[in-house]
């Protein structure tokens, strides 16, 4: 029996580098890193950070939404509806019990926990919102966007830490597939930069400390001084459909979602497995579930965090499998990490990749390590034709998530 | 194309009403509640004072270092899925075709908030580098993965109060597909802090019926004022019925499928035509290839509260048609174990396949008396004996967002 193609047909951004696909994808082209000193953050171990520049709740999805949707959601709202707006499908009029909801998130809406937390301890009990419970609990992200876009099929968020964006863009993959859906609105968002989260990520030394002064130069994946990532946030959000149901309405096709990939390391709750073992397997069953040889990867937007365990690891299976004739990337060098979004806004990186036959280039990658023998872009955005590109994500509980994409044509 | 089937050869919880699988059950064939007053001293300025806390505590079970690098949600998980497991012969299995899905609803929060607390009080020195494996609502997944050698991938579906249906149904589904042999699946919560109680207070969610603990939750019966906010876990050992013939293993059911969809109604309340509910019903009998008249039994999602237990009636009607609809035998256990939130479908599931496995199903206690909206055969204050030439029941569980997810299953 034939497998059903899967079209990606709309995308949606928001990321330190911009509102909207256009500015953003602008952005990581640049190679000119997003992150800067948050005041928020004033005091703390690490007062750095990816936060989206002027991301006003009550502009984008107006007033009653800015007051009880928690920020997480509202960054997913926004680009959901760039998304959908690109895929020319129309919420009023399509069949809503054939549509989707899956995205994927880290954490939830911390910020509103906080918020409330603090009102409790200050003003007591009585005090709390009523509106804490749905404006925290993660699976709002999807139920927003069913409510906003009538999109009655199925409907959950998936959390698999930092690969959370790319799990949940597989599982839409699952349901396209199996004939449950026509249309899966798809991707991840989070909004974790607080502080009690930021310190806690630098409790464990995984964030970047050498360079608090210079914040543009932390975040440099693959260089020989990387020493930690820069936290950040966003949504990345993707419009998937059968090829068949794209087809027939005429629709312009991004690229195609080929082969998706999941494994565990089950080697230890936050260090990757240093010989990368979990990470080839789930490398290789994407590769073997989109019918593509390694030799084929034209391009990999790795997950590269800037951590000198993830990206010594990640570059060791890259090396070995793929070899050096891919041109990698890693946009976090420009919008940092984003923790359960940042497997969705590098798979929209990833596509626009294959669409605009250009890799953009790792932020401030100045000295490659030697011990990364890859192709790795550095400087300048390079001009190169994609067929195949892969987009890795690994996430704290060796959750390891690896999706292909392939060219329309 | 022929599917693969899959079957459940292993059970684990730990509940209000007991720590382990055989005393949660024989509370639920006794109609005893696991719900009753907090100890704590801040329930005194909250309008709700009592809760579902779990039995045995994992203080009981687990060791102190170990608790200490554990949220509590992950301490529930790795004791429910360890009696999963013994229970399905802790059979030796490949690392890479065993899968781990363990949802929750929220994570762990009690990690965040304790954290929260050190962060103010004391400053950020004093945060602990466990704090974001601690917090992360995958961080049981996690945990049970590491636990377990689980290399074929663990995953946390999260769509609230119907969390742990949906980490079945993926678990189903992951076998199904091919990707795993074997999965551990189900889900836990463990939310019980002053915070969630006055929030979910403040949405009118909560019974206040604090003079009689034991009676506050009572599904379907017309004076149900709210859900009793409950903590624990679920497990299932799943595997293809190929993998579980080889090795020989006792299947106490076939997980015959699962079907979703959303209301896209209202963010918290329920559709109180129950359509999307039933789409849900429809889908799994499609799923599972199940007639209507197949389903002897369901175990409701039914909360008690006033705006949810109606209208899932209603959709079971609409969906299984009148004369099925008449002879099908509906409880909730939630009367008893309270609602365990993300917890909660897990529990539900070990229930529903018990009561295919064991011929019997656990009555729906504290109805005094019957809502007249209710047109569906609920099995009250008494277990009552399955039929002997029962089929299949079904597992219901919604979830704010307006998922919801149904479970299929079917005797061997």
């Amino acid at each position: 029996m034939r497998r059903p193609d899967v079209a990606v047909t709309g995308l949606g951004l928001v990321t330190a580098a911009g509102i909207g696909t256009e500015a953003s994808w602008a952005g990581v082209c640049s190679g000119v890193s997003a992150a800067s000193r948050n005041p928020e953050l004033a005091g703390l171990p690490v007062d750095i950070s990816c936060t989206v520049p002027d991301f006003n709740p009550n502009k984008l999805v107006g007033r009653r939404a800015s007051l009880i949707y928690d920020r997480f959601v509202q960054m997913a709202i926004v680009a959901a509806r760039e998304a959908v707006a690109d895929s020319g499908l129309d919420p009023e009029t399509w069949d809503g019990a054939r549509v989707g909801v899956v995205l994927g998130c880290g954490m939830g809406g911390l910020r509103s926990y906080d918020q409330q937390h603090k009102r409790m301890n200050e003003v007591g009990p009585q005090a709390v919102s009523a509106l804490l419970i749905p404006m925290m609990i993660p699976n709002m992200a999807a139920g927003h966007l069913a409510l906003q876009f009538g999109a009655t099929g199925p409907n959950f968020v998936t959390a698999t830490a930092c690969a959370s964006g790319a799990t949940a863009i597989g599982c839409a993959l699952g349901l396209l597939r199996d004939g449950t859906c026509d249309v899966v609105i798809t991707g991840g968002t989070e909004a974790g930069v607080l502080p009690v989260v930021t310190t806690g990520f630098a409790q464990m030394g995984a964030l970047s400390t050498k360079r608090l002064d210079a914040p543009e130069t932390a975040s440099r994946p693959f260089d020989a001084d990387r020493d930690g990532f820069v936290i950040g946030e966003g949504s990345g959000i993707l419009v998937l459909e059968r090829a068949e149901h794209a087809r027939a309405r005429g629709a312009r096709v991004h690229a195609r979602l080929a082969g998706y990939g999941a494994s565990d390391d089950a080697h230890h709750i936050t260090a990757p497995d240093p010989e990368g073992t979990g990470v080839t397997r789930a490398l290789t069953a994407a590769l073997a579930d989109a019918g593509v040889s390694p030799a084929e990867v034209d391009h990999v937007n790795a997950h590269g965090t800037s951590t000198p365990l993830n990206d010594a690891a990640e570059a060791r299976v890259l090396r070995r499998l793929i070899g050096d004739r891919a041109a990698v990337t890693s946009t976090k060098g420009v919008v940092g990490h984003t923790l359960g979004a940042a497997g969705a806004i590098e798979a929209v990186f990833s596509v626009l990749a294959i669409e605009h036959s250009t890799v953009p280039p790792t932020a401030n990658l100045e000295l490659q390590d030697p011990e990364i023998e890859l192709d790795v872009v550095a400087g300048a955005a390079r001009e190169h034709k994609s067929n195949v590109a892969v987009s890795n994500s690994f996430g704290f509980g060796g959750q390891n998530a690896v999706l292909v994409f392939t060219s329309a044509a | 194309m022929s599917t693969t089937e899959v079957v459940v050869t292993g059970l684990g919880a730990t509940t209000p009403l007991g720590g382990d699988v055989a005393t949660t059950w024989s509370a639920l064939l006794e109609g005893r509640s696991g719900i009753d007053t907090l100890q704590e001293d801040w329930v005194a300025d909250l309008p709700v004072h009592f809760a579902g806390r779990i039995a045995v505590e994992p203080s009981e079970l687990l060791p102190r270092q170990r608790l200490r690098r554990l949220d509590r949600t992950q301490q529930f998980a790795l004791i429910a899925a360890q009696e999963a497991w013994q229970d399905a012969g802790a059979p030796e299995v490949d690392p890479v075709r065993l899968g781990a899905v363990v949802s929750s609803g929220i994570g762990g929060i009690l990690t965040v908030l304790e954290q929260y607390d050190t962060f103010r009080e004391r400053g950020w020195k004093r945060v602990s580098p466990f704090t974001v494996p601690m917090l992360m609502p995958n961080g049981p997944a996690a945990a049970v993965a590491l636990e377990f050698t689980a290399r074929a991938g663990a995953h946390a579906p999260v769509s609230a109060c119907a969390s742990s249906a949906e980490a079945i149904a993926d678990a189903i589904d992951m076998i199904r597909t091919g990707r795993a042999d074997m999965v551990i699946a189900g889900g836990v919560e463990a939310a019980i802090h002053p915070l969630n109680i006055a929030a979910f207070a403040s949405m009118r969610a909560l019974s206040t019926r604090n003079d009689d603990p034991k009676t506050a939750s009572r599904p379907w019966d017309a004076n149900r004022d709210g859900f009793v906010m409950s903590e624990g876990a679920g497990m299932i050992v799943l595997e293809s019925a190929e993998h579980a013939a080889a090795r020989g293993a006792r299947v106490y059911a076939v997980a015959a499928g699962a079907g979703y969809s959303d209301d896209a109604h209202d963010i918290v309340l329920p559709d109180p035509e129950g359509t999307g509910q039933a789409r849900a019903i429809t889908s799994v009998l499609a799923d599972a290839g199940l007639r209507p008249s197949d389903i002897a039994h369901v175990n409701a999602h039914a909360t008690s509260t006033p705006a949810g237990d109606v209208g899932e009636t209603v959709a079971i009607r609409a969906a299984l048609g009148d004369s099925a609809a008449d002879r099908v035998a509906v409880t909730s256990t939630k009367s008893m174990t309270g609602h365990l939130l993300g917890g909660a479908g897990a529990v539900e599931s070990i229930a529903t396949v018990l009561a295919l496995h064991e011929g019997r199903i656990p009555p729906t206690i504290n109805i005094e008396e019957l809502d007249p909206a209710v047109r569906v055969d609920i099995v009250r204050d008494k277990p009552r004996d399955l039929p002997a030439d029962a089929v299949a029941a079904i597992n219901e569980s919604f979830g704010f967002g307006g998922h919801n997810i149904a479970v299929a299953f079917r005797r061997p």
